[in-house]
């Protein structure tokens, strides 16, 4: 039915918009972006159903329905359970470095710590590409102006080499 | 007292189906600003006050309905990030976003869900949190050939129908101006409103900002942050659940054309929110809406457009909408009280407004709202409008 | 709880929506040759201005183009006095400016414009506006400035 009589160009219209968002973290988010911007400390909640441990912390449990009240400390270190190389990521890590730089690659990874039951996903940042995987224990880089982000955290670096543990 | 309509177990135009009723309500203070919770936590909020006033935990809830224009937040796939606020784990979650009809077709689809006997249990739940977002650039994301040429806004759109609608019916900007006094002085008796003003006047609307001639700031909605969510069950189970359920006797959706230019003196005739009227009220045996129907929670963006739904909905003549308001006939103590919530001119988080109409007409029937209840509510009538004249009717009643 | 924290994110978006050969031709007459063109729909005879494919009313297909004067008649006006976010800029429009709903001449539906006047007691309902148009024609609806009274 649609059929470009004309057969120029002058077929699109284009449009911009900015748009600013600002959203409310609710009392548990802010609870939680407050400890890493003041204490570099990272939260979660128990819930007291399930007796998950949920990272971040939240204010409640999506599986069993009920508030959770118990924040427990986690890491600084965690497991990598997971991760990607994205060459679309903006990240701190990758930031004005060149491509042969070893562990500029922009990847993403998810991140267990001890005692959690759910990942924490982050950048993954300092890392040779040819010895990284999962199993590795890593831990948070923090950066000095924190405000309450969870870029509070640059991203998360391997600890040593070949420390990885079974999980 | 509503006739019989047409007979079957469940009439609703002939066909037929399992009867359902609301069984619970619940809704979050509507406010400028909710600070305290994010987008989950504020649904959470509404459903769960909705479950516990159903008498029902999350576990009984077979499918949810969500209510969101997700544009204004800049929050891609509510139904997947927050439907866990509505106990979504593990359940079948579906969102719809039609303008400010989004809360009336989630209360449509919710109630299609469980009278077509797949779902026994519903939740719905709508909300929005303007203060998140920007509204007004969403409002711009409009048809890129034509209408974005044109930064009218809702409020410049709904002016230019106006000024139709006072050139050809007579009605003035004092009339106007009583629907927002009559609104603002209701909600002062509901705790959840975002606009309380038990002392507001004539006067102040009138020397209020101009927003768009002749439309004042008092003339208009506000953008609230807010959710409210209702429990949909059948037949026995209603009854065993709810003393005095709200039965959905029948829902009606019209749409129309899209562009304003093509809409052919919107208000003046409104011909979504006729059509759907006329339709709801054969199918209930309705024919003199202004006495047979108890109360009305009406979706009226600005004043002057309670006005005109007046005449849409058969409640007076054309023409005679300014003397309706002007005698009283739709005030608490008239006799068909208009929005005794306060309306969407106290309170408006978009994707929850269709849904507070529908929830505050449910509550009337159960005799659940409190400092604004009307006496002797049989029969409730709830209206949805969206963009430029989408419409939804929905009337509910004490009787199946 | 005493600190309530707000996460800002700033988003930059462009679009570049597929037109199609009713809007191509139109633009191509109001850029080319300050020439307002509608679409008339076969069964309710209804011209469309701005054209679209199908008559919503009759949801028939449309394909007869029909010229339409620039000059028409206001059915719906107003002045919009908040500053709304022009479309077109992403800035805030100076306000007060008029708008109105514009029968052209020709034409069965009205035109959502601006007009060049924008003191609500010099607009009325029936007034006759012609287009104003730009000197320099870039292929948009805005190739019109707006809408200016003129005596009939």
């Amino acid at each position: 039915m649609i059929n470009d009589e004309t057969n120029n160009g002058d077929s699109f219209v284009s449009a911009r918009m900015n748009l600013t968002f600002n959203y409310a973290a609710g009392e548990a988010g802010s609870r939680f972006l407050i400890a890493l911007r003041d204490e570099k400390k990272i939260y979660g909640t128990r819930c007291p159903s399930c007796l998950r441990l949920l990272v971040p912390a939240r204010s409640f449990c999506p599986r069993c329905f009920i508030d959770t009240t118990e924040w427990i400390e986690v890491g600084p270190a965690g497991t990598l359970v997971a991760f990607a190389f994205d060459q679309s990521l903006q990240c701190h890590a990758c930031s004005g470095k060149g491509e042969s730089d070893p562990g500029v690659r922009p990847c993403l990874g998810l991140i267990r710590f001890d005692g959690a039951d759910t990942s924490l996903v982050h950048h993954i940042g300092e890392f040779d590409p040819d010895t990284l995987r999962v199993g590795m224990l890593v831990a948070p880089v923090f950066i000095e102006a924190r405000s309450g982000s969870i870029l509070d955290i640059a991203y998360f670096k391997p600890l040593e080499a070949d420390n990885a543990r079974s999980i | 007292m509503l006739g019989a309509g047409r007979a079957g177990s469940g009439s609703h135009g002939g066909k037929t189906m399992r009867r359902v009723a609301i069984i619970g309500t619940g809704q979050t203070k509507h406010t400028k600003s909710h600070d305290d919770v994010n987008q989950a936590e504020l649904v959470r909020q509404a459903a769960t006050r909705a479950l516990a006033d159903a008498g029902i935990t999350y576990r009984e809830v077979d499918a949810i309905v969500l209510s969101n224009m997700e544009l204004f937040e800049g929050r891609a796939l509510p139904e997947m990030w927050v439907g866990e606020g509505a106990s979504g784990y593990l359940k079948p979650v579906m969102k719809i976003a039609t303008g400010g009809t989004s809360g009336t077709s989630a209360c449509i689809a919710g109630f299609h869900q469980c009278a077509s006997g797949l779902f026994d249990t519903v939740l719905v739940v709508g909300w929005e949190k303007h203060s998140e977002g920007a509204t007004q650039t969403g409002m711009m994301l409009t048809d890129p050939l034509w209408d974005r040429n044109i930064a009218s806004g809702a409020v410049g759109n709904f002016a230019l129908s106006i000024s139709q609608y006072m050139a050809e019916r007579g009605v003035t900007p004092e009339q106007a101006a009583k629907v927002a006094v009559k609104a603002r002085r209701n909600a002062a008796k509901n705790p959840y409103a975002h606009l309380q003003m038990p002392d507001i006047t004539i006067d102040r609307v009138l020397s209020s900002r101009m927003l768009a001639d002749p439309v004042h700031l008092l003339d208009m909605c506000p953008q609230s942050d807010g959710a409210c969510a209702l429990v949909y069950a059948a037949e026995d189970r209603a009854e065993s659940l709810c003393a005095r359920p709200a039965w959905v006797r029948t829902t009606v959706t019209r749409h129309d054309q899209p562009y304003i230019g093509d809409l052919d003196r919107r208000l003046l005739t409104m011909r979504t929110l006729r059509d759907a009227a006329r339709k709801a009220y054969h199918q209930v045996g309705i024919t003199d809406p202004l006495n047979q129907i108890d109360v009305a929670e009406i979706y009226e963006p600005v004043s002057y457009a309670e006005l005109a739904w007046y005449e849409a909905l058969g409640l007076c003549a054309e023409g005679e909408a300014g003397r309706l308001i002007d005698n009283g006939s739709t005030e608490m103590d008239g006799v068909l009280p208009v929005n005794p919530s306060g309306g969407v001119l106290s309170a408006n988080p978009v994707g929850a407004s269709g849904v507070i109409r529908v929830a505050e007409a449910a509550m009337q029937i159960m005799v659940r709202a409190g400092a604004h209840q009307v006496a002797n509510v049989r029969t409730a009538l709830a209206t949805g409008y969206g963009v430029y004249a989408w419409s939804d009717v929905i009337i509910l009643s004490v009787d199946k | 709880m005493t600190e309530l924290l707000r996460i800002s994110h700033t988003m930059n978006m462009d679009w570049r929506y597929g037109t199609s050969w009713y809007f191509a031709k139109f633009i191509r007459a109001l850029q080319d040759k300050r020439l307002i063109l509608g679409l008339r729909c076969p069964i309710c005879r209804r011209v469309y201005i701005p054209p679209r494919p199908v008559c919503g009313n009759c949801y028939a297909e449309m394909r007869e183009w029909v010229e339409v004067k620039d000059i028409g008649t206001v059915l719906a006006a107003t002045v919009v006095h908040v500053p709304i976010i022009d479309p077109l800029t992403g800035q805030p429009r100076p306000a007060p400016y008029g708008m109105a709903l514009i029968q052209l001449d020709g034409a069965d539906t009205t035109l959502n414009f601006y007009l060049a006047e924008n003191d609500p007691t010099k607009l009325r309902i029936g007034m006759r506006v012609r287009a104003v148009w730009r000197e320099q024609r870039t292929g948009t609806l805005s190739d019109i400035v707006y809408f200016k009274e003129v005596s009939s």
